[in-house]
């Protein structure tokens, strides 16, 4: 009894002294956390407040309490943009998904020619918004756009693809989708290459085709990629701006609009800065939203 | 052909491949094409005269070729606005390696109080899209008086939590004997980290490094906000300007000359990923794991 106190008290005094308190660790982290606080941390707080005021560039600020949401709640242009960012959600999430996966099931399959597979899919994911949209400007033009002379060449009516309202979404989606997919597919790639080969093989044995050992294998056990995948691209549609900003700037009368570009508009051609942070904080909502969402379904599935 | 029909089943069946699969990679390698094919268009669009461009007889090859158009794109002060990104992106990158080593390696290998809960805080802000810190940071810094300035394009971008994240990941498993190995020879901490464990984080380093620079290179909305003078744009935000239906360009001119710009636009980014790609992708797939 005494000697397991003793033992106690001895293990508890060791650990005091072989594990001292390494000061110099706040140091180390301290020169990432200042910039961190001031520009990562300060301006949501800081926005927290603008949305509450009234503030454009020049002047004071004046405290307007909620008004910016309400007015938000009940602006036209708010509801075409988040009804806008739903649709490209519909268009670009599945696209990425369907085509990424696709992707990495070739790559995987050991084809000749997959290393250069490999390279050229995710190639789009590294250039800019500014390569993106002027290649896609140009792509779908549409008298003399490669997409729609070649549609031409089967009877396809030239589609007004960034010029109409009932097309804009989908073309910048089109867009989108080649710009993003890349990412989808490393990490799909990733998630088929740590399937058990022989969990495949014994599926094979079993005289399971190939459709059935994708569906009934491979599927099940890359489910947390997929999710993962499905959540960051919806993230990342709620945020899209760049590409729209390039190909369209939100034309024609708003239809390719995304929150983002109507938030830019209103800071840079209003200088409604209040009510463009409350903007950003409802958009925010909106992301951490799905986040929690998403995080909710993994660990019921998982 | 009946020695084909043999050698192909050979080949087929050593890497353990059917028929069926003939036909798949077939299809696939048409789609990979297809993928590629707008990287192409646009290269070759750049060398073409603008009256071969706006037409529907598609030429993948150019009969003919000039570099006018290349020449063209510099009466836009593009020079400065390379300046620009190439300044902005590798200072940025500088700092959040260093800064993202330093606590990377804190956060995984040092003991002190609250080590935990603080690298949560720095999770957790991956979870807050930048868009939303947007705006007031734009009206920050248009009060502090930096709008248009080296400081504004920089100062946002030098803590990261990817390239954080990255360094922490490799320090978890950094041998340990190797730090005490310092430490008996007199090290302190500080000196272990830059003398030993630093110099052996090449790994993390380039991938982080390859990461962050491309993410700078690429960076669109914050500096376009934050440049209101012609002479401070980076790159993609003053070529935007290249797009027919935005600039002043006429249309004819217009996509010629606008490939031309970002085909120069794209070889930095491109031309890293390919030198660097293990690294880029290994980068990559890790700042995916972390959501």
């Amino acid at each position: 009894m005494q000697d397991e106190h003793a033992a106690i008290d001895q293990r508890g005094h060791r650990m005091k002294q072989a594990e001292p308190i390494e000061w110099t660790g706040y140091l180390f982290v301290a020169f990432f956390a200042v910039p961190f606080l001031l520009f990562n941390v300060g301006p949501i707080l800081f926005g927290l407040f603008v949305s509450l005021t009234e503030w454009n560039i020049i002047g004071s600020p004046d405290w307007v309490g909620a008004a910016n949401y309400l007015q938000a709640l009940s602006d036209p242009w708010i509801h075409q943009a988040f009804t806008n960012v739903l649709i490209y959600g519909l268009l670009i999430v599945p696209g990425v998904v369907v085509l990424g996966l696709g992707a990495a099931l070739f790559v995987n399959a050991g084809y000749p020619l997959t290393g250069i597979a490999r390279t050229l899919f995710f190639a789009p994911h590294v250039v800019s918004a500014t390569v993106i949209g002027l290649v896609w400007v140009w792509l779908l033009d549409t008298r003399y756009g490669l997409i729609n002379v070649y549609l031409g060449r089967v009877g396809v009516d030239p589609i007004p693809w960034l010029t109409s309202a009932e097309w804009v979404i989908f073309g910048v989606s089109i867009a989108s989708v080649w710009w993003d997919m890349g990412l989808a597919f490393v990490l799909f790639l990733a998630a088929l290459q740590d399937v058990p080969k022989d969990l495949l093989e014994a599926a094979e044995m079993d005289g399971a085709n190939r459709i059935k050992r994708f569906w009934f294998v491979t599927l099940p056990l890359i489910r947390p990629a997929l999710s993962m995948v499905v959540t960051l691209q919806l993230i990342a549609t709620l945020r899209i701006f760049s590409q729209v900003y390039v190909m369209t700037n939100g034309g024609p009368a708003g239809a390719s609009a995304s929150p983002i570009h109507y938030i830019y508009n209103v800071a840079i051609e209003r200088y409604l800065f209040g009510y463009a942070s409350a903007i950003g904080v409802l958009l925010f909502i909106l992301i951490l939203v799905v986040t929690l969402l998403h995080r909710t379904v993994l660990r019921e599935t998982v | 052909m009946a020695a084909l029909v043999e050698r192909i089943s050979t080949y087929l069946h050593e890497r353990g491949l059917r028929v069926v699969d003939i036909p798949i990679w077939i299809g696939g390698m048409l789609f990979l094409l297809a993928w590629a094919s707008p990287f192409l268009w646009m290269v070759t669009t750049s060398f073409k005269y603008p009256e071969d461009v706006l037409t529907t007889h598609i030429e993948w090859i150019p009969r003919r070729v000039t570099i006018d158009n290349f020449i063209q794109v510099f009466e836009l002060p593009v020079l400065r606005w390379a300046l620009n990104s190439a300044v902005q992106a590798i200072i940025a990158t500088f700092f959040c390696v260093v800064f993202g080593a330093m606590a990377g390696f804190a956060l995984a290998r040092m003991r002190f109080p609250g080590r935990g809960a603080i690298f949560m805080v720095f999770l957790a802000s991956l979870m807050v899209p930048t868009e939303v810190s947007v705006v007031p940071m734009l009206l920050a810094f248009v009060k502090v008086g930096w709008a248009s300035t080296y400081q504004a394009l920089i100062l946002p971008m030098i803590a990261n939590v990817l390239s954080l994240y990255i360094f922490r990941q490799f320090f978890l498993s950094f041998p340990q004997e190797l730090l005490d190995a310092a430490r008996m020879d007199g090290a302190n901490i500080m000196r272990a980290f830059w003398l030993i464990a630093f110099p052996l984080a090449r790994a993390p380093a380039v991938a982080a490094a390859v990461i962050i620079f491309t993410l700078n290179w690429n960076n669109f909305l914050w500096p376009l906000l934050v440049t209101f003078d012609e002479s401070m744009k980076t790159l993609p935000v003053g070529i935007a300007q290249f797009a027919p239906n935005v600039g002043t360009h006429t249309q004819i001119e217009g996509y010629a000359v606008a490939m031309a710009a970002i085909t120069m636009l794209s070889i930095p980014s491109l031309v890293v990923f390919f030198l660097l790609q293990k690294h880029f992708i290994s980068g990559i797939s890790q700042g995916g794991i972390k959501q």
